[in-house]
Parts: C-alpha cells; structure tokens; sequence
C-alpha cells in the first residue's frame, strides 16, 4: 500500500506531466499557427497578388478600356510612275551581280499538272493587302514577271499597321493586268489592308479552278504548312508558300526608297528583292523552255537557278 | 546549427525502421527545366525565322507577331534571350544541389519574383501594345509564375524549421 507521501508525489508527478504535455500541446498548436502565418506571408498573398495582376489586365483588356485606336493603313492607291519603272526596269548588270542573293528561300519543285492560259504557262499569285510576308513577295514577284512581260494598273500600299512587320511597303495586284508574250500572270489579292471587324475587307476571289488548286497544293506535302499566304504557283511546276526572304528588310523604307534601293547591288533589298527575283526568274524559265534566252540565259538567273530543287 | 534540417545533406540517416527515403520530385526544379526548353525554343526561334514557330496564326494569337514586334528586344537584348538566362540561373538555384544550400533561399525568391515582374510586364505589352497573345511566351510566363510558387511554397515550409 503505497503512503500518503507517495500518493502526493505519484500525484505531483501526474499533474507536472499533465501541464508538461499541456504546454507541448500549446507549443504544438502555436508552431501551427506560425506555420500557417509563414505560408500565408510566404505562399499565398504573393501568389493572390500575382492572379490579381493578371486577371485585371484581362479584365482591362476585354473591357476595351485603354485600348489604342485602330490604325488603318493609307488604302491603296495608283503605283507611282517613276516606282513602278524603277522596279520593272531594274538593270541586268544588277540582276547578275546578285544572283541568288542572300537569305532567300527557293521555291518547291512540285510534281503537278502544269498551270496553263491561252496556251502559255501560267504563274498564280494569291495574297492579302494586308499581309506582311506577301508585300515583301511582291516585290521580286514584280521584278521577276516585268522581264517576261508588262503590268499597267498595279496599287501602291502597305500591309497591316497591326501585324508583324507593320506598314511594310509594297504594291498591289488588285485591278492590275499583266501582258506577256512568252507567260500568263493572275494575282489575286484575297483582302485589302483595311480593318473590318475582326479581320480585313474582303477584295478579289479566286476563280474556282484557283481555288481547287490553292486548297490541294498549298497544304502538306506539297508544302510544310497548308494555307500560307504569299503562295505562287509557277505553272505548276514550283510553289512558293510564305515569303522567300524576310520582311524586316524593307522595314521603315519608303516605296521610293525601295525602288531606288533594288539598282544597287550592295543594299540588304537588293540581295534580298532581287535575289528572290532571279530565283523566281529561273523558275518561270523553266516553264517556258527558256524563253527569252537574255534573260534564262543571264548570269544572275543561271546563278540562281541553281538553287532551285 | 543544432538539429537536423531536411534540406541538409549530412542530415542525420532515418530510424532503421523508418521506410527507406524515397527520391522526391522538386516541383520547382522540373518548372525552370520547363521554361528553359520554352525559351531555348523562342531564343533559336527568334535567330532565325520568327515565321516558322509552330503557333497558330490570327487576330489575337499570333507568336511571330509578339516575337518579332519592337518589344521583342529590352535594350537590344533579345527577351527570349533573356527568359533563356533566367531559367538557366534559376535551375541551378532551385536543382536538388542548389536547395541544399539555405543561403540561396532569399535569391531564389527573389530571382523568381523578378521573373514575375518580367512576366507580367510582357503580358502588358502584349495586351496593350502588340496587340496579340504568343502561345509559347505565354507557356514560359506561366512557368515563371509557376516556379514563384514552388519556390515560396518551399521555403514557406521551411523557413524557421526546427533546428
């Protein structure tokens, strides 16, 4: 039988563990709340903060609040006499100097019907006013097809304010004519450069013979991705699909300054422009048994059809 | 430093009953891996043709349109050359080695927050200035922003540890 001092100490003891495992109980529960605190601190009011960033900028944004206003491009207008000279006069000696020029993408050998009108091989042009990629394209298209034959009626303007390589200058092929005696020309300007609604103006159809041909070989694996804008078809021989050289090069230049830069050898446009032209040439050429032989048979053009698939 | 911290590497070995250690995911490490391959991507992307990122093309998502845009570049260094640097100096911070050393904690969250920053700067301008979303950007803020939150959650945990 244990003594009345044992009992009281047997109690004590009891009591002392019972307050000991009180204040581990308290120290327990306050590390808990310190631990909460810290991730509250640490973890979650950054992380609000940052979702509450976000969600208001979307917010701003869908209401239109701080939206800046739509910039419309100059509409297109007639082709200045003395750029359209410049740039369906470049000289020979240039052409040959650049050859295949620099940082251009030769167009696709295609295995296709070939692309004909009135007898000759035909070369189709399909893009948007808009279009950055399709105003640099234009460009070689231009100097490419006037050694073969005469526009009249080619626009003067600039792809989108808003897109990539914004207000790129360029030409246009709505209301233009082509002529040759040796090549046939359609380009289709799909879209003007003004803003309507969500997208653009709708300008020019395609014919449905064009747009049977544009769906089937502007896709894989005629091409690496199906529905690219610029796309030239050479008489069904070659497809080009997305610009052949970048826009960036005609970046903040004037349609003067561009006309004048394609006779000078050593300019990034013309090694670019023209560079792209002769391969174009090369590539018509084979579709027209070389024909005009000064031309096919030009050095710049020789040069550059090596390139070709 | 007395006691034992997780992070350690001579941290004391477990009970023998205790079930073997298993290798544990670092959630933050496997995101700043995550946007070093996105900003590889954008850095090789943007140094050749911006044209061919594989990225849907229209009025508001239009990668070639951000990544080639006037604020593509801070103080005519590349932002995805940028983005690029950063996950690969977070990795290290946050890789299994980089955890181990506690002194890195306050540059580890810092170095996230400011990736934050950048991040949503670039949400800005692409809202309000380009005008069009980049997928692929987007994908590295969202890992920025992920790796700011793996990265307190951590060091939230164990912060004041015992020991």
């Amino acid at each position: 039988m244990p003594s009345s001092s044992q009992k009281s100490s047997a109690s004590g003891s009891s009591s002392s563990s019972a307050r000991a495992g009180a204040r581990a109980r308290l120290a327990a529960e306050q590390a808990k709340q310190q631990q909460r605190r810290r991730r509250l601190t640490w973890f979650v009011l950054p992380v609000v903060l940052v979702v509450v960033v976000v969600a208001a900028l979307v917010v701003v944004k869908v209401s239109g609040v701080g939206d800046r206003p739509v910039v419309q491009p100059a509409a297109t207008g007639a082709a200045a006499d003395r750029v359209v000279t410049a740039v369906s006069s470049v000289p020979a000696a240039v052409l040959d100097q650049v050859g295949a020029g620099s940082g251009v993408t030769p167009p696709k050998r295609v295995d296709a019907p070939a692309l004909t009108a009135d007898g000759k091989p035909r070369v189709l042009y399909v893009g948007a006013e808009y279009c950055p990629y399709c105003a640099a394209e234009r460009w070689a298209v231009v100097v490419a097809m006037s050694r073969f034959g005469t526009y009249s009626g080619l626009g003067q303007t600039a792809s989108a304010a808003q897109d990539v390589f914004p207000s790129t200058p360029t030409l246009s092929f709505h209301g233009a004519s082509y002529t040759s005696p040796t090549v046939a020309f359609t380009g289709v300007e799909t879209e003007s450069n003004q803003v309507a609604g969500s997208g653009y103006a709708p300008l020019d159809s395609l014919s449905a013979a064009d747009e049977q041909l544009f769906s089937t070989y502007n896709a894989p694996p005629y091409v690496e991705s199906g529905g690219s804008i610029p796309f030239v078809d050479v008489g069904g021989t070659y497809l080009i699909s997305g610009a052949s050289f970048t826009p960036q090069v005609l970046q903040g230049m004037t349609h003067e300054q561009v006309a004048a830069a394609l006779s000078d050898p050593t300019s990034p446009v013309a090694r670019s422009v023209d560079g792209a032209a002769n391969v174009v040439t090369a590539a018509v050429c084979t579709t027209t048994k070389q024909l005009p032989a000064a031309v096919c048979g030009s050095a710049g053009v020789q040069a550059a059809a090596k390139t070709l698939g | 430093m007395s006691g034992v911290h997780a992070d350690r590497a001579d941290a004391a070995p477990a009970p023998a009953t205790a079930e073997p250690a298993r290798r544990r995911v670092e959630p933050s490490f496997v995101i700043a891996l995550l946007g070093l391959v996105v900003s590889a991507y954008l850095t090789v992307e943007h140094y050749t043709s911006p044209a061919l990122l594989a990225c849907p093309e229209g009025a508001t998502i239009n990668c070639a349109k951000v990544t080639s845009s006037v604020w593509s570049s801070l103080l005519g260094v590349p932002v995805a050359l940028l983005g690029l640097l950063f996950f690969v100096a977070m990795s290290l911070l946050v890789s299994p080695a980089g955890w181990r050393r506690r002194v890195l904690d306050p540059v580890r969250v810092l170095g996230a927050a400011a990736g934050v920053v950048m991040a949503l700067y670039l949400v800005w301008v692409e809202l309000f200035r380009v005008d069009a979303l980049c997928l692929w950007c987007t994908g590295a803020h969202l890992c920025a922003v992920g790796l700011l939150a793996s990265v307190l959650w951590r060091v939230a945990n164990r912060e004041r540890a015992p020991g």
